[in-house]
């Protein structure tokens, strides 16, 4: 489903991505660990295509369609999505606006109808109870006044909304308190199926304790330097980045 | 200033001598103010956002040409629309609707033979350019509505230029408001795409409880000039509420005065500017509270393409016995590039030491995080463009009260970012 080969990116004339080649298939969950610094989020936003990143080198391919020729809007249209690390706040969009116009805009880029302002409230609040957002969040300004987990669910339900074939998702777990993170996992856990892959960042395992990821990545200095089953993440925290590297 | 000039408007005004009953005085007392100041300079502190070489030019001239013209659709539901050419009042192209039953409408130019006493009443004018107003006013719309009086709907004003080239038109309208009686006002400004001057002067008297609101959309042609002025005076808890929409024009200008004469009243004075490449939009507001208990509130969002310049200047007075004022001011600014040009000068007079008043004014660009957050959920970047720019609009609108004209407007505001979709510059 998505092939990376070789890629190499630069962030304001840095250097961040150094050769990364990563292969995820559908029906698979990977996790991608490392330091901060290493490159992590370079990746996840290089793939969602954010412009300030540039590819100097490398390519990747989604689908078997060439990723970087797309506008990212157009990523979004092909299936893929990015979880935000740091989500952004929108003061004067409210979330219901916002979430509308974001699937109908995919729906229509793959060639589908409006979906309706009663379907849409119907779809929106299930998938908002299921994550345990309170119904009057949807009517707020996007994330303006949201407490870090309550943005992060925000993600999640925005994920759910628009069914991503390719999730990518960046450090969903940081700042979520224990309850929080089982209701987050549990919605990447809904987003688990065999047609569907999940790509997680993070640097902690405690996520892969409620998502088992099938491979997990160690990534140091722009580069993944072992791949390794569920087990790899276990000895990460107990050894530490430098040891196992 | 050029004599030449001053001659050619002396003479301008000498042509309108009788046509209005009883306004011959004022108007030489305006023509002799005019001469004085002249029009203002760059060099005015004043007028020092705006182009004023314009009015040094070729004199500006007063049209007779009266042709049928294509009214624009309301902008929503209407009470009445009066419509204005070249800054007369064409009847034939108005719709006085049912409203006349209840208030007491008329053109200017026919008001002061039923009512001469009213004429010291009329405003002089307080620089160059709404001196020249009253020296060459022709018409306009005197609305009266009675106490206890409520209009719902609004009460359409439109103002159609069609003169060509040099073209001006003075027009001025007078707002008298009963007590606890309420009317909203939309003044709608069009014209071809000549370089005419439109020069309008409405003054107002919202007196005890009662309600003004008024809407100002200008959507002038491309080369106009457009200069205007609202004096409106306030009596106890009255509440006037002014949003100015300006659009069109190669340069215009809005000045709001509120005078609070009268405890627990408000005055509310917002507005949106959409600046093209190579257009100016001025808003000046003073706003003076001259007595206890009064509040004001004034909400400006502005963007400017390249090239573009918008500005505001906003001025709050509160005189020593003013205790109790509460006062707001937040002047915001878009640019696209570093070409457009925002400017602001918010002006705080506060004499009375018992006062909550406040004002914040930024100028930045559309945030690159926000627009890469939208299109990472699949929405173009021309869509993303324009929500957050309908966001950013979004506050200085609240108060239009009139959910259709609110619509149509931020319609306006969609057009205007589609059509410069290719360009919307952001941080880089």
């Amino acid at each position: 489903m998505l092939k990376i080969n070789d890629l190499h990116a630069s962030v304001d004339g840095n250097k961040i991505l150094k050769g990364v080649t990563l292969e995820v298939k559908a029906g698979e969950v990977h996790a991608i660990m490392g330091l901060n610094g290493a490159g992590k989020s370079t990746l996840a936003n290089t793939i969602a295509g954010r412009d300030d990143y540039e590819v100097t080198a490398g390519s990747i391919e989604f689908q078997g369609k060439n990723l970087l020729d797309m506008e990212p809007h157009v990523r979004v249209g092909e299936g893929l999505f990015l979880g935000f690390q740091y989500p952004v706040e929108i003061p004067g969009v409210s979330n219901l606006n916002f979430m509308r116009t974001a699937l109908n805009s995919v729906r229509k880029y793959r060639g589908l109808e409006d979906m309706s302002a009663a379907e849409f409230m119907k779809l929106i609040r299930a998938k908002a109870e299921k994550l345990g957002m309170a119904p009057d969040m949807l009517k707020r300004f996007v994330n303006v006044g949201f407490s870090g987990g309550e943005k992060k669910r925000n993600e999640m339900v925005q994920m759910a909304v628009l069914d991503p074939t390719l999730a990518i998702l960046d450090e969903t777990d940081s700042g979520l308190d224990i309850d929080a993170l089982k209701t987050v996992a549990a919605g990447i856990n809904a987003q688990r199926r065999a047609d569907t892959a999940i790509l997680l960042i993070t640097h902690y395992q405690r996520l892969l304790d409620y998502v088992e990821p099938d491979v997990v990545h160690v990534m140091i200095d722009g580069k993944i330097v072992k791949s390794g089953g569920k087990e790899l993440a276990v000895e990460l925290e107990e050894k530490g980045y430098a040891d196992v590297a | 200033m050029n004599e030449q000039l001053i001659a050619a408007y002396t003479s301008q005004a000498d042509g309108l001598k009788g046509t209005i009953p009883g306004v011959d005085m004022l108007r030489k007392t305006a023509l002799t103010g005019f001469g004085k100041h002249g029009f203002p300079t760059s060099k005015t502190e004043d007028w020092r956002y705006s182009d004023m070489r314009r009015f040094h030019k070729a004199p500006f001239e007063l049209v007779d040409k009266s042709v049928a013209v294509e009214v624009p659709e309301a902008l929503g539901q209407t009470a009445a629309r009066f419509v204005f050419v070249n800054g007369r009042y064409d009847e034939e192209a108005s719709d006085l609707g049912d409203v006349w039953q209840a208030i007491s409408i008329r053109p200017l130019a026919n008001h002061f033979m039923s009512n001469e006493y009213r004429v010291d009443e009329l405003i002089p004018g307080t620089d160059g350019v709404s001196l020249l107003n009253t020296a060459l006013m022709r018409d306009g719309l005197v609305l009266s509505i009675p106490s206890g009086v409520e209009i719902d709907d609004p009460i359409e004003i439109i103002h159609v230029m069609t003169g060509g080239t040099n073209a001006a038109a003075h027009m001025r309208h007078v707002v008298e408001l009963g007590e606890y009686a309420s009317v909203s006002v939309i003044e709608r400004f069009v014209g071809d795409d000549t370089n005419y001057w439109t020069n309008t002067v409405l003054q107002a008297r919202v007196t005890e409880g009662a309600k003004f609101r008024h809407i100002r959309v200008q959507e002038d042609g491309p080369n106009a000039t457009h200069t205007a002025k609202a004096y409106v005076n306030l009596g106890g808890g009255a509440e006037y509420i002014c949003t100015n929409v300006a659009l069109g024009a190669n340069m215009s200008r809005f000045d709001a005065v509120a005078r609070i004469l009268v405890d627990g009243a408000n005055a509310v004075v917002n507005g949106i500017a959409l600046a093209g490449t190579g257009q100016s939009h001025d808003m000046h507001t003073h706003v003076n509270h001259i007595v206890p208990h009064s509040s004001s509130d004034q909400v400006f969002r502005t963007v400017a393409d390249s090239r573009g310049k918008t500005s505001f200047q906003g001025k709050v007075t509160v005189a020593k016995d003013a205790q109790r004022t509460l006062a707001d001011q937040s002047f915001k600014a878009l640019v696209f590039d570093k070409t457009a040009e925002a400017n602001a000068k918010p002006e705080l007079e506060i004499h009375a030491d018992d006062v909550k008043c406040s004002h914040g004014a930024t100028v930045g660009q559309l945030d690159d995080k926000a627009i890469f957050y939208l299109t990472s959920r699949g929405i173009d970047p021309v869509t993303a463009r324009q929500m957050l720019v309908a966001a950013f609009t979004a506050e200085a609108l609240e108060k239009i009260g009139f959910d259709d004209v609110k619509e149509a407007l931020m319609g306006r505001i969609a057009t205007w970012m589609l059509q410069r979709a290719d360009r919307i510059g952001t941080q880089r």
